[in-house]
């Protein structure tokens, strides 16, 4: 099953085109699902009609699902709250304990837990995602490296000591402070749950992200740089979706500025991305309903199949060359002053501005010094010593 | 020291706001620093400047920061961080430990509000405006000191005990280092002393939120949600900016003659939903707003005849009064659905629950005492009648 994650900056119409592609792909032949990971929900609200948690058929060939993420939380952490509610007895307040319980990102990320229950139906081939903005996204693509990190340093010695001070702890009364081991089974199924949906993510051959751009300034710069944070997750992008170009009859008068920007920017989206480029038209209202969505999905993808992969590439390789390895990271637009580089034992570390990410390093150069760093055309080549 | 937050919807053009907002102001002689406090950063983008986690210089009179959740946890958990490296020296996590910490949960937004709290103690501004990130989150980080009081309040003592207890016996039994109550004083200080100082801030009279709008249905719906469940908090909002308003000129073009009819009835729902705030209109200009000219240029606009720091509008707060034979709180709740309002008092607390959000507010003593009798909205506030107690029985009630 095909995986097309529709993300970009707050208000560009995420929603809309990931709808219009659905229906669009249906066209095409295929059996799709499309479903929205975004808390604040806006798929029935683009198709004018009610969508819930449960698939309902919204189109011929396309189901429709809004990810109740919180009630998915609710059943993953289940014996975690309980513990928790019993920590706070008397104070009637499990909505704050849960509140705090939530790590940024998670919401979502067990939201995408939903695309592997659409995959184990069988009914589909593909499934159009459509993500939470820009912010949300990247937290939610480096939970799964944050989670291990808690996992492996703090969570065995915390079940230990757990196992220890149990007895004694009751024994003084603080019983209720020391989590059950349920409370640990717990965490390690949302903690393998995260994983299993990190690598469905991580398949390039298979999901795709599409990134919904406007032609405006601040939308392209900061769409410029979550495209290199999803290639240093490892995320492959494999088209940009420019939405709301102005169309030829609304150049003229009050707009010609606009319009005139939207020439250079076009050319500058053009060179910051090196995949397809689509492009969807201002409509002269606000496209709502199934109708209005076909249409703009048939302006965007034309003859086009949505469920394509437009564009291959791996953002994270491994090339070797004579007793050399190297290892490439795709970071497009990226300053060398903003990119930091450290080598820790079987993992690197690699930054840019806001986004961090730990690589796991195969056993073939883990621990090997690193030889030499450089950032050149947008690709960080990183070479282990032999 | 005034201290302006900025919410609404993802692309409703909230940062262009803030740093208009903030220009104008720095123009009119006001110190003023305007902060990014969302992750995605797009502040340096709209100023066209490149900004970091240090405030720089962007105008005369005006400087911009964008927060960096990293930098700010190293700065301000400084026992918690010694410790888990002491904990983990031996896997060489020094450099990551604080940044992993940034992404408990939480954690990002409390080392937010230290920061803008730091701003605004360190006496260099007299005017600080806040963008933040999209509705949701702003929720989460400004309830986050009223939330995280509550949950540590009665955690940290049990841990404590705990610690006393039983962390002499367990360091026998694992090699790895266990808290030693520094770690508990520290987390006990931020308790006592920065999240009441937090709160404080946020919801004293110097502190308002302005929520942006677009004449979208969508937009205006979730914005007049976030209203009432910032007021459930005391966090007071004094005007709504209604962005992005066709000018005449462009309604009249034939292909936005659907766009301009619809904002209309747009503008005139805005006014009356979010009534008594002042409805500050800013058109879509005729190019995009970027760089100091045309920001200053939007702002002028937006505020009209207005000052851009003033307090453009008195917010409720609760209320505790005497009433015939009982007492009475009033609550203010805008908007309140009360299909998705829930009331209830628990020991010397009474619980309103909003769609999603909880408060408990802490009673007076005299009314502590007392029954809740009655609940039930009146125009723009929540009414909650209580009696002293006669007889035992249940003390709970549902909302009216």
């Amino acid at each position: 099953m095909r995986v097309l994650l529709y993300t970009g900056k707050g208000g560009v119409g995420k929603t809309s085109l990931a709808v219009a592609s659905a229906l669009h792909a249906a066209e095409h032949g295929h059996r799709v699902c499309v479903l929205s990971t975004d808390s604040a929900h806006s798929i029935g609200d683009a198709l004018g009609r009610p969508v819930g948690p449960r698939p309902v058929a919204v189109a011929s060939g396309v189901v429709a699902q809004e990810v109740a993420a919180l009630a998915e939380l609710d059943r993953a952490w289940s014996e975690i709250q309980a513990w928790l509610a019993a920590l706070l007895r008397g104070d009637g307040d499990e909505v704050a304990a849960e509140e705090l319980l939530v790590f940024p990102g998670l919401e979502e990320l067990v939201a995408l837990r939903a695309v592997r229950d659409v995959e184990a139906t069988g009914d589909f081939d593909l499934c159009v995602v459509d993500c939470a903005p820009t912010g949300s996204t990247l937290r939610m693509l480096r939970l799964p490296d944050v989670l291990r990190f808690f996992m492996e340093n703090f969570f065995d010695a915390k079940r230990r000591v757990a196992r220890l001070v149990r007895p004694l702890a009751s024994r003084v009364g603080a019983g209720r402070l020391v989590a059950p081991e349920e409370v640990f089974d717990a965490a390690e199924r949302l903690y393998r749950d995260v994983e299993s949906v990190s690598q469905i993510l991580l398949d390039s051959e298979r999901t795709s992200a599409r990134l919904v751009v406007n032609p405006a300034r601040v939308v392209v710069d900061e769409t410029r740089r979550s495209y290199a944070y999803l290639c240093l997750y490892g995320v492959a992008t494999d088209a940009v979706l420019v939405n709301r170009l102005l169309p030829p009859e609304a150049c003229g008068g009050y707009f010609a500025r606009w319009a005139e920007r939207e020439e250079c920017l076009l050319a500058e989206i053009a060179a910051s991305f090196p995949v397809p480029l689509l492009r969807a038209p201002l409509l002269p209202a606000e496209p709502i309903g199934v109708e209005a969505l076909r249409a703009l999905g048939r302006a965007l993808y034309g003859e086009r199949d949505p469920a394509a992969l437009f564009a291959r590439g791996r953002p994270i390789r491994l090339e070797k060359n004579g007793v050399r390895t190297r290892l490439c990271i795709e970071l497009p637009g990226a300053e060398a002053a903003d990119v930091d580089v450290v080598g820790r034992g079987d993992e690197l570390l690699v930054r840019i501005r806001d986004a961090q990410r730990r690589i796991a390093l195969p056993a073939s150069v883990a621990g090997r010094p690193i030889a030499a760093v450089r950032l050149v055309g947008g690709v960080l080549a990183v070479d282990f010593a032999p | 020291m005034r201290l302006v937050l900025y919410t609404g919807k993802g692309g409703v053009g909230k940062t262009t706001t803030a740093a208009a907002t903030a220009i104008l102001a720095a123009e009119r002689g006001r110190r003023t620093l305007v902060v990014s406090a969302d992750a995605a950063h797009s502040l340096g983008d709209v100023l066209e400047q490149r900004l970091g986690p240090e405030p720089v210089a962007v105008a005369p009179g005006l400087e911009a920061v964008e927060i960096d959740a990293r930098v700010e946890t190293a700065r301000h958990w400084g026992h918690i961080r010694d410790f888990l490296v002491r904990l983990f020296r031996h896997q060489g996590v020094e450099a990551v430990v604080a940044e992993e910490l940034a992404l408990l949960p939480g954690a990002e937004e409390l080392a937010t509000l230290l920061a803008v709290e730091g701003f605004a103690t360190s006496g260099r501004w007299d005017f600080v405006v806040v963008d933040c990130a999209p509705t949701d989150s702003t929720l989460r980080l400004l309830t986050l000191p009223d939330i995280a009081r509550r949950s540590l309040r009665i955690v940290l003592p049990l841990l404590q005990a705990l610690s006393g207890a039983v962390v002499p016996v367990a360091k026998h039994l694992v090699r790895a280092p266990l808290p030693d109550s520094r770690v508990f004083g520290d987390a006990d200080a931020l308790v006592n002393r920065q999240l009441r100082a937090l709160q404080r801030r946020v919801t004293q009279r110097e502190t308002s939120v302005r929520i942006v709008v677009t004449p979208e249905r969508l937009v205006i719906d979730e914005a007049r949600r976030a209203w009432t469940e910032l007021s459930l908090f005391e966090l007071g909002c004094d005007a709504v900016v209604l962005n992005r308003l066709l000018p005449e000129s462009a309604g009249r073009e034939p292909f936005f003659r659907e766009w301009a009819s619809r904002q209309e009835e747009r503008r005139r729902e805005v006014e009356e939903l979010f009534a008594p705030l002042p409805v500050l209109a800013a058109p879509l200009q005729d190019d995009e707003a970027t760089g100091l000219v045309r920001l200053v240029e939007h702002a002028r606009r937006i505020f009209a005849g207005r000052e851009p720091h003033a307090l453009l509008c008195e917010s409720e707060r609760v209320r505790f009064a005497r009433d015939a034979g009982g007492y009475v709180a009033h609550v203010p709740l805008p908007g309140a659905d009360p299909r998705h309002l829930d009331v209830a008092k628990v020991d010397d607390e009474l619980t309103i629950t909003t769609g999603l959000r909880r408060r408990s507010l802490k009673l007076p003593r005299r009314i502590a005492g007392c029954d809740l009798v009655s609940a039930r909205l009146e125009g723009a506030s929540l009414r909650v009648g209580f009696r002293p107690a006669a007889p035992p029985r249940a003390d709970c009630a549902g909302a009216a």
